[in-house]
């Protein structure tokens, strides 16, 4: 317990001032500048925290018609509710609850009727690219490919529990413990133990992997 | 929702293995291969239009997915949702062919049916607090309801 406590906090100091579109200290001005009409707040808050709602309907294994759907609703209900937001400096678990809410409904909804499909991402071709996809456009860059490939295919394998906290912790900028706990409903203090349990079991399945 | 591996067969010790690297590695692969979709960003910067400081939401206060007990056999079942604000309450049945409801208490209202920042289709409630759409729900909607110097706006909601 005294451990898992020790790490979080470790772990929360990091992400709250590592580099990132947004610096988390700073969510809680940018929802009071977007409250008084600054759209600049806005956008900032959705290039920040985006990935946050989008690693936590992907970890719950979302399809993309449904994963597009609740991302919508999660934004549009955060818009709506900005001036209502209590504790503005924690929107980014406001945002991770709602979309966790969202997702359950949806995953409640769809076992009534049949079983969700995967989503197929590593078949999907994106329109956009980022610059990291660029990057994999060189041939030099096959090889880098080839690994970052692998090394997905064995976090889909992963168990459930370790996927899914794996999936909300690689949202970038990273996100911060109570973040991940109002994503997952877990408490925070288990967070750093199983993290740290989850990512050591990639690496050994990556190893066994190499070793083949 | 447990790990196969056995607590035993851990292949590291607690405290040699540093998982940060790994972590990191991980998002770049995120970035790369489930990154936000760009039409998804875009969507949600337009959304600012929704903020509306001035109406009094009303919550989604019933949900037939969530609330109602499944009729054993029984398919396409129809969606009812109520929302709530106040002594307002919002009735609504979303259909294959757009949405139907009822205000109630029973009141005449202008309703608009959002189907995001760019998106509304008016329809008018009668005496009785009854109205119809039959604009198809593709995605989130909310209704936004003027009725007197009063205007409520629904929880955005899934259809």
């Amino acid at each position: 317990m005294t451990v898992g406590t020790v790490h979080s906090a470790a772990y929360d100091d990091v992400s709250y001032t590592r580099g990132g579109v947004v610096d988390r200290a700073d969510v809680g001005a940018l929802v009071r500048s977007a409250v008084d009409g600054d759209a600049a707040a806005w956008k900032a808050l959705v290039e920040g925290l985006s990935p946050l709602v989008w690693s936590v309907v992907r970890a719950h294994r979302l399809g993309d018609a449904d994963a597009h759907e609740v991302y919508q609703t999660v934004w549009f209900r955060f818009a709506q509710n900005l001036g209502r937001i209590r504790e503005p400096e924690k929107a980014g678990s406001w945002l991770a609850s709602t979309a966790r809410h969202e997702s359950l409904k949806v995953l409640k909804s769809l076992r009534r009727l049949t079983v969700t499909s995967d989503p197929q991402l590593l078949d999907r071709v994106s329109e956009e690219r980022t610059p990291e996809q660029s990057v994999l456009d060189s041939e030099e860059a096959a090889a880098e490919s080839e690994r970052i490939r692998w090394m997905w295919q064995e976090f889909e394998e992963l168990g459930d529990r370790c996927r899914q906290l794996l999936r909300v912790l690689m949202a970038s900028p990273p996100p911060s413990y109570q973040e991940v706990s109002a994503a997952l409903g877990i408490a925070v203090g288990s967070i750093g133990p199983l993290r740290q349990r989850c990512l050591r079991r990639l690496r050994a399945r990556l190893d066994a992997r190499g070793a083949r | 929702m447990t790990d196969d591996m056995p607590e035993g067969q851990e292949p590291f010790g607690e405290d040699e293995f540093d998982g940060g690297p790994l972590e990191a590695e991980l998002r770049q692969a995120a970035a790369i291969l489930d990154p936000v979709p760009a039409q998804l960003r875009e969507i949600a910067v337009a959304a600012f239009a929704l903020h509306d400081l001035d109406a009094r939401i009303a919550g989604l206060t019933f949900d037939s997915v969530v609330d109602a007990i499944p009729v054993r056999g029984a398919e396409d079942v129809p969606r009812m949702l109520t929302f709530s604000a106040g002594e307002v309450t919002v009735d609504v049945e979303v259909t294959a062919q757009g949405l139907m409801g009822q205000v109630l208490p029973p009141r005449p209202a202008r309703i608009e049916v959002l189907g995001g920042p760019q998106t509304a289709v008016t329809v008018d409630a009668d005496a009785m607090g009854r109205f119809s759409s039959d604009a198809p729900l593709t995605g989130p909607f909310a209704l936004r309801l003027r009725t007197g110097a009063e205007v409520v706006v629904t929880e955005w909601t899934r259809a």
